[in-house]
């Protein structure tokens, strides 16, 4: 039973990563960013009922908490980003090309 | 007695040394300015030579006063270096040998310093040529006393530096620069022979003492191959310094100097050394013959191509030259058939004659402001009789005309080399000697006979001072008589030059008949009177100038020896040299780094496409390596 | 007091160089205070030179436990070898601070921090405490070449720094690989040179050691072929790093294969020693000849010390007391010679503005005393008697015949090939005619002459009487060749035996 929840997690993570690699907005990328935090999250709260453990629960919310400051942090930089080039694309960003 | 004795051998190179450095210090404090007076420079300058001679007449005398077979006074002036079983000490030793080559050098050395006085007048670096004329005659006096081969060294190095020093003198010309440069070469290519030459004597006899002395003792031990090869590696040093095939391109260059250098390292010094070398290492030559015979025929051949270069040359110091180099070529013969005492009173007669010629020659040029050329001269026997009458001596001893010194010394070595069976040599060296009377007279002819080529530099030439003048009469009394030194028995004497020698080198004693004797000594005269005699049909009623063509024109040009040297070393030398730094060094041995540094660089090109500076594209990475990680993960803990 | 010598001429100096570099200072206190910081070496090293006793161990020693799980210890000493390096670099050093104008403050530092780190590489007993000075006596050069050099000195630093490093990495590896040996052959850890000499190591990883360590020395004296980096390095470098590098850094080299590779690596020393030999000597022809070529007279000295190098390297690889007791007094005799023309060199630049030799001429009538400074130290580098390059030169001829005939004959053509360009240069630059550049050359001032005399005078004294010198070095080499006998003993029954399978031990 627990697979189906795990089947569901794996989803959301690959939609996030897909999500990642091939959207062009910034807003989106950071958008799929959390659905791949939040996949995490559902993936340790299964095992946490799996294995009837507290563990996994306690990590989903340091997840959480993390991932709102990481976010809070990354819109930071996409304000400063905007100020910088007026657009918001992830293909203008390569000032560190080799 | 003994102890203060042996101080002054210490002393004797000494005081030359303290006075160039005293003069050199003095000289160069005050070149910018105001200098002292060249009589003060003149003065500080003779007194070390002159101490010099005085101390070693003394320490001749001393040896003459000791039995015959304990002739040997060394003093040992502290060690200088000792690594292992290599012992060397500061060490003098005067022997019969050394005590005759101290005299003449000594006093022919003060002789052309008090001559410098005048010559040299006038000149802006006064104190500097005294400075290294000391120099020169302090290392010529180490030379000659040191106790090992090392010591000698020393003073063979020191003359050839004070005879770069010497013939670059006048710097300011780029052609006495070279000239400077290519004896200092040549006889550092001389010397390299020298030092292999020591080093295997070192190894095989040395280790037992490396000075005279002991290595006299130890000499048997040495295998004949071995002993071979160390004296001819220890005459091509000789042929550097003395000026044989094929050494000897520099010494006629080496006349760019002032003639009083050339008078005195050029003629009676320096270029002796070789001779002294052999003789002194005569324990090792005496037994083995076959390096004898290329000694004495290198020597008699370079003897009989100077000659051929002499007859040929219009500058009057290059005629000398030559016959300088033809000279000592006399002396290797002599030495090379074991005829050490017979080579060595040449020197002696040689360095008489041969600096007064010399310095007779620079008395020309000094009075027709130096012009050197000969075919402009003529007529000066009017103008300049005391150097005219000296010049005419010294010609004849050197044209090896009786009673002149010059015939003892010469005939003693062709009769030995007859004597001894050597029948080629003596034939080259019969007509070497009328060459010599051909071209010596060739020269005093056409400079002091026959009409003057310019009016008005002969109206001008004039005797120079007495400063000059006395010491021509000096050496030409020498070179009168100096071969009262060895007469021959035939004559009545007692080769007392020979006796005195004898403890000091091993004389090959030849026994021949009496009837030979006079017969080669008839055959000398007849060729020098000949000689003498074409030059005077030819030379002595006025010449023209000469047309050279063919072999003469070949033999003016010195058989264009210069010219091949020059093709065949040292302009390739130039061009390896360039080669290696243009193109071997950059390619070759830089090649492995550069292709290290080209390989890195590929490599780089090649990752730098990896950073595309895309974010997505970083994205992607991370995702691939997640992957990679999880798989590599589920496998390891499966 | 005297305990504490050699640390106190290692780290005074670093210190002094570190507090210059903290502090701001004037260009002249710089100077001022560079100059003190030497001398004071100087006088500790003449200290250390009259207390030192000449029996042929190592005195001075001083030992403190640094990281001991690693056996890793600060250990210090000297013997008659490290003395003479050691003392060649207190001697000169102060030349440096007086003969030049002056130059912005971190020249300075950087002259002082490589000059303890130098006596540091020299005194070093510890291989990890060597290896440390090899790399900080780098660093000071790299900035000295790159902030302070002439026009090609990006290309030249990057080189020089590289080659060394590459060289000294494989070094690295080689000394973690002797203290591996050593724990597995003794139990504990210990990098102690003193007890690495009783290891026996065999088989490739004592071969390829042996190699690294060998390149590492290779590169920096430098032996042929992997000297490529030293005209570049040398003629772009301020003449004050030039001198360092040619006068003491070159010989640390040289020392550190006589320290290091022949007691540790005696039988593969033993081995390649003749291909070594014929190295050194290649060198010395090949830079010898590469140097007449030169338009440059600084690029020509740079290729003359390269080729003295050569040499010196060749007196360590022919086994014997003289030729190795030669190569140690070559090594101060060079560093007096041409070291001290480098210094000329560096002054020549500055009065006439250029290096190239076909603008100068007639400098000799000019600056009279100058020119004869010049000449002694020329000569002294040709190897006159009576001046301090001919003992060296000669011992290790002398014992190269002993060792290879044809090594020595070689070795023998340095007399020639020395002489060709640096008369062909002395000509050119002193004598003839004065050219635009050398017009009014001043001469030497008198402090310059006070700086200068004292090394004419070691130049002559060391020609004349080197035996006081003498005696201190033979005792250390001849521990170094007795140790080194031993395997040619052993290598020869082995040849003799080589008909039989003869298990090496």
């Amino acid at each position: 039973m627990i697979s189906n929840y795990l089947t569901l997690s794996i989803i959301l993570f690959s939609l996030g990563i897909l999500g990642v690699i091939s959207r062009r907005n910034v807003f989106t990328v950071f958008m799929s960013i959390e659905l791949m935090l939040n996949a995490a999250n559902l993936a340790f709260i299964s095992f946490s009922r799996l294995h009837i453990s507290m563990d996994g629960q306690i990590l989903a919310l340091m997840v959480i908490a993390v991932a709102a400051a990481e976010a809070s942090l990354a819109l930071a930089v996409v304000i400063l980003l905007h100020k910088h080039k007026g657009v918001l694309d992830t293909n203008i960003f390569s000032t560190l090309k080799g | 007695m003994e102890h203060t004795a042996t101080f002054y051998l210490g002393l004797i190179p000494l005081m030359p040394l303290v006075g160039a450095f005293v003069i050199g210090l003095l000289h160069v404090m005050t070149c910018k300015t105001k200098g002292f007076s060249e009589e003060f420079y003149g003065v500080i300058a003779c007194l070390g030579p002159a101490a010099s001679c005085i101390m070693a007449l003394q320490v001749f005398q001393l040896l003459q006063a000791m039995p015959v077979d304990q002739r040997i006074l060394v003093h040992k002036a502290f060690t200088w270096f000792s690594v292992g079983e290599l012992h060397i000490n500061m060490g003098f030793l005067a022997d019969p040998l050394s005590s005759l080559f101290l005299l003449f050098v000594t006093f022919i050395g003060t002789l052309i310093h008090i001559y410098s006085i005048g010559y040299m007048g006038g000149d802006k670096s006064f104190g500097k040529y005294f400075a290294y004329m000391n120099l020169f005659l302090g290392s010529m006096l180490i030379l000659v006393l040191g106790d090992g081969p090392v010591v000698m060294f020393v003073g063979w190095e020191g003359v050839g530096l004070c005879s770069y020093l010497l013939i670059s003198y006048y710097n300011d010309d780029r052609s006495n620069v070279l000239a400077g440069n290519k004896a200092f070469i040549v006889n550092r290519i001389g010397d390299l022979g020298f030092v292999l030459g020591m080093a295997f004597l070192f190894w095989s006899i040395g280790t037992h003492g490396f000075d005279f002395i002991a290595l006299k003792a130890n000499a048997p031990m040495l295998t004949p191959a071995m002993g071979l090869v160390v004296c001819l590696l220890l005459f091509v040093g000789a042929t550097g310094k003395s000026a044989q095939i094929p050494l000897y391109v520099w010494l006629p260059d080496a006349m760019a100097g002032p003639t009083p250098v050339s008078a005195l390292i050029h003629a009676a010094t320096m270029v002796t050394a070789g001779v002294y070398m052999v003789a002194r290492f005569s324990f090792l030559y005496a037994h083995i013959p076959l390096s004898g015979e290329v000694i004495a025929w290198i020597g008699i051949l370079t003897a009989l191509v100077s000659a051929i270069f002499a007859m040929f040359q219009d500058d009057i110091k290059k005629v000398l030259a030559y016959s300088t180099v033809s000279q000592l070529g006399y002396m290797f013969a002599g030495v090379g058939v074991a005829a050490y005492s017979a080579g060595i009173f040449h020197v002696v007669t040689h360095a008489f004659f041969k600096a007064l010629l010399f310095l007779c020659a620079g008395s020309v040029i000094y009075a027709m402001h130096h012009e050197q050329n000969i075919w402009r001269m003529g007529g000066l026997r009017k103008k300049l009789p005391i150097t005219y009458w000296t010049m005419v001596i010294g010609g004849l001893a050197l044209a090896g005309c009786p009673p002149f010194s010059g015939f003892f010394s010469k005939d003693e070595i062709l009769f030995s080399a007859l004597a001894s069976g050597h029948k080629g040599i003596w034939i080259i060296g019969v007509l070497v000697a009328g060459m010599t009377a051909y071209y010596t007279f060739r020269m005093i002819f056409v400079a002091f006979h026959g009409e003057p080529h310019s009016k008005s530099a002969y109206d001008h030439a004039h005797e120079p001072p007495a400063v000059m003048t006395a010491p021509l009469v000096i050496l030409a009394a020498g070179a009168l008589f100096a071969g009262l030194m060895n007469l021959p028995e035939v004559f009545g004497g007692h080769q007392l030059v020979s006796h005195w020698l004898a403890p000091s080198v091993l004389d090959h004693h030849v026994h021949a008949t009496e009837g030979m004797e006079w017969m080669a000594m008839g055959a000398s005269v007849v060729v020098v009177l000949i000689g003498i005699a074409i030059a005077f049909f030819k030379f002595a009623r006025g010449a023209e100038v000469p047309y050279f063509s063919g072999f003469s024109k070949f033999a003016y040009n010195k058989f264009y020896i210069d010219e091949l040297y020059d093709a065949v070393f040292v302009q390739p030398y130039k061009l390896i040299g360039s080669f290696i730094w243009k193109q071997f060094d950059p390619n070759v041995t830089d090649g492995p780094r550069r292709l290290t540094a080209g390989i890195y660089s590929i490599a780089g090109s090649a990752f730098k496409v990896f950073q595309t500076g895309f974010v997505r594209v970083y994205a992607i990475y991370m995702v691939i390596g997640l992957s990679l990680l999880s798989l590599l993960i589920s496998q390891t803990l499966n | 007091m005297l305990e504490h010598i050699l640390s106190s001429m290692i780290f005074l100096p670093i210190a002094a160089g570190l507090l210059l570099l903290l502090f701001p200072v004037a260009k002249n206190g710089a100077r001022a205070v560079g100059f003190v910081v030497s001398v004071a070496v100087l006088i500790l090293g003449l200290k250390l030179y009259t207390g030192f006793n000449g029996a042929g161990g190592m005195e001075f020693v001083e030992r403190q436990t640094w990281v001991q799980s690693l056996g890793i210890n600060y250990i210090l000493g000297v013997d008659g070898i490290s003395l003479f390096v050691l003392m060649a670099g207190a001697v000169l050093f102060p030349l440096i601070y007086l003969v030049f104008s002056t130059k912005p403050k971190g020249y300075y530092a950087n002259l002082l921090i490589v000059e303890g780190a130098m006596a540091g590489a020299i005194c070093a007993g510890d291989l990890i405490l060597f290896y440390i000075f090899w790399e900080v006596m780098l660093l000071p050069i790299f900035f000295m070449i790159g902030l302070y050099g002439g026009e090609g000195k990006v290309a030249a630093t990057i080189k020089i720094t590289i080659y060394t490093i590459a060289g000294s990495l494989l070094m690295l590896a080689a000394i973690l690989y002797l203290g591996v040996s050593y724990h597995s052959q003794f139990g504990g850890w210990s990098f102690d040179i003193a007890k690495m000499g009783a290891m026996k190591l065999h088989g490739t990883g004592a071969l390829l050691a042996f190699v690294a360590f060998m390149l590492a020395f290779a590169i920096k004296i430098p032996i042929f072929p992997f000297h490529t980096w030293l005209p570049d390095a040398y003629t772009e470098a301020p003449s004050a790093a030039t001198f360092v590098l040619s006068a003491i850094m070159a010989k640390i080299g040289v020392y550190a294969v006589i320290r290091f590779v022949i007691p540790i690596f005696g039988p593969e020393f033993t081995r390649y020693a003749l291909l070594l030999a014929y190295l050194g000597v290649i060198g010395m022809i090949y830079c010898g000849l590469a140097a007449i070529a030169q338009k440059d007279f600084k690029r020509m000295l740079a290729f003359s010390s390269a080729s003295h190098m050569g040499i010196i390297a060749l007196g360590i690889f022919c086994m014997n007391i003289q030729a190795l007791t030669g190569s140690i007094y070559q090594i101060v005799a060079h560093a007096t010679s041409t070291g001290v023309l480098f210094l000329f060199a560096g002054v020549l630049e500055e009065r006439s503005h250029t290096r190239k030799i076909e603008d100068l001429g007639g400098i000799a009538s000019q600056a009279p005393v100058f020119a004869l400074f010049f000449a002694v130290a020329m000569l002294a580098s040709v190897g006159l008697p009576g001046t301090s390059g001919f003992i060296g030169e000669f011992l290790i001829i002398l014992g190269a015949i002993k060792f290879n005939v044809v090594v020595g004959i070689l070795a023998g053509t340095s007399l020639i090939i020395g002489v060709c360009y640096m008369l062909w240069m002395f000509q050119r630059v002193f004598f003839e005619k004065s050219k635009k550049a050398s017009f009014k050359f001043k001469d030497l001032s008198g402090a310059e002459v006070a700086a200068f005399l004292p090394i004419v005078v070691i130049i002559i004294v060391m020609g004349i009487y080197p035996q006081p010198f003498l005696k201190k070095i033979e005792p250390a080499a001849k521990i170094q060749i007795s140790s080194i006998s031993q395997h040619v003993q052993v290598a020869e029954t082995i040849v003799l035996d080589k008909g039989h399978k003869l298990e090496q031990k």
